[in-house]
């Protein structure tokens, strides 16, 4: 009688044991699915500000290509007229010339006048082109010609200069945008772990409890290791 | 012992109208923040817009200004000519001259308006003052659209956010803290209780301050 009193309960695991443990992992994993909840909006937030700000960066870089082409065509037009007169005007007075040399000097006298016209043409053009009023294009010698490669270089830098921000933009909008869905992840990740330790709780078994526990933190650990790579990445 | 079970079925009532209240305010939390993001977006929205119409009405003054600049420019030039035409010592020429200045010029000087007829624009080389003539093409319409005014409403929106989020977080973690202090035996749940009271006042406090400190910078919007 006394024997069948004690002998039962030696050696025999209580069915709650590590319920507590598996508790406090429950508690830990959802603070850490706030956290990542938390740290997913915001890379959230900034992949929004990030492409919109790219979308904005778009816009200017298109407004200012128009505003560079437009000027650079009014210019070189200009450019191309003061040529053409000038170059008229030499042609003329080279004709006026042949023709004075073959003693036809009427001809060569309304040569001259129309010579007179092209030049003055030209002169009144040249005041327009921005090729000869702008120092770092005008012809720094008489025969040579002015810098328009380096005009075209400066007409485009700041369109150029805008499109090099708009990149940065994309590539913070894709890098953030890379970091939330990382985040995704890791909070799927958690919803197994979340999973794992409800299913250890309702089991009896303690064994299986453990394993299933056991499980749980693995899974933990590697959402843990998903959020510190992005972290610091 | 008669007396320690009405205690605790009268503390796990009280904790149980607590994690409710605790759940609608984190409900009512992430909605918020939501709402915040939502109006950021908006924000957002509306600047990319203001900045497409501001940009639209741009490309439009400076298609306009060059073209009444070539248009200008043409009659600048025929000016010249006809100048050099009225120098020449022939008749014939200085006729050809005088018709030109009579129905050529005129008629130019009409295509390049304004910028030909108006003197504000002329510069004393003869040239003109493109820049001037491009400040008085913005309209008020134009003037209005301002997308950084915008951006920058979209981002104390997001900051709000991001801010409310963390409130949020501060909301659960109360939640499961009382939630633990429900099934947890009589000696833990008394401090766990508390810590989730603690947490959720914490929480409430961050709510009410962001919301606040965010009214006041947007002046109340």
């Amino acid at each position: 009688m006394n024997e069948s009193n004690v002998t039962p309960q030696t050696g025999q695991e209580s069915p709650d044991r590590y319920k507590n443990l598996i508790v406090a992992l429950i508690v830990f994993t959802t603070v850490l699915a706030a956290v990542l909840a938390a740290l997913q909006a915001d890379a959230n937030i900034r992949a929004d500000m990030a492409n919109r700000e790219s979308q904005y960066l778009a816009v200017l870089a298109s407004g200012e290509l128009t505003r560079a082409s437009l000027e650079s065509n009014y210019e070189l037009i200009v450019f191309g007229d003061y040529l053409k007169n000038l170059q008229e005007a030499t042609v003329l007075e080279l004709t006026a010339l042949e023709q004075e040399t073959n003693g036809d000097t009427d001809a060569a006298q309304a040569t001259r006048a129309l010579a007179a016209i092209s030049q003055a043409s030209a002169d009144h053009g040249e005041k327009f082109s921005i090729f000869h009023t702008d120092p770092r294009y005008a012809p720094q010698n008489e025969n040579d010609l002015p810098n328009t490669d380096q005009y075209l270089k400066d007409v485009f830098e700041k369109s150029n200069e805008i499109v090099a921000r708009q990149n940065e933009a994309t590539d913070a909008y894709n890098a953030w945008n890379r970091k939330a869905d990382t985040y995704i992840t890791g909070l799927t990740i958690l919803v197994v772990a979340f999973f794992l330790f409800g299913l250890a709780q309702a089991l009896k078994d303690v064994r299986t409890r453990l394993i299933f526990a056991a499980f749980g933190v693995v899974v933990i650990l590697f959402s843990l290791l998903i959020t510190a790579t992005t972290l610091i990445s | 012992m008669k007396r320690s079970s009405w205690f605790t079925s009268r503390f796990e009532v009280v904790n149980a109208i607590l994690i409710a209240v605790v759940s609608l305010t984190t409900a009512f939390s992430v909605w918020r923040a939501n709402m915040i993001g939502s109006n950021a977006a908006n924000e957002s929205q509306m600047g990319l817009s203001d900045a497409v119409k501001k940009q639209a009405f741009d490309n439009e003054n400076y298609r306009k200004v060059y073209k009444e600049a070539a248009f200008a420019y043409q009659f600048a030039v025929k000016q010249a000519e006809v100048q050099a035409l009225e120098a020449s010592d022939d008749p014939v020429v200085q006729d050809q001259a005088a018709n030109i200045r009579q129905y050529l010029l005129p008629n130019m000087q009409l295509l390049g308006q304004p910028l030909a007829t108006d003197e504000k624009y002329q510069n004393t080389d003869g040239t003109y003052d493109l820049q001037k003539r491009l400040a008085d093409m913005q309209s008020t319409e134009e003037n209005q659209l301002d997308p950084t005014a915008s951006f920058a409403r979209a981002d104390s929106f997001f900051s709000q956010q991001r801010w409310l989020v963390v409130g949020s977080v501060l909301l659960a973690v109360s939640l499961f803290w009382l939630a633990l202090a429900e099934v947890s035996n009589e000696r833990l749940r008394g401090w766990q209780f508390t810590l989730g009271l603690g947490i959720y006042l914490l929480g409430i406090l961050w709510f009410v301050g962001v919301e606040l400190i965010f009214f006041f910078m947007r002046r109340g919007g």
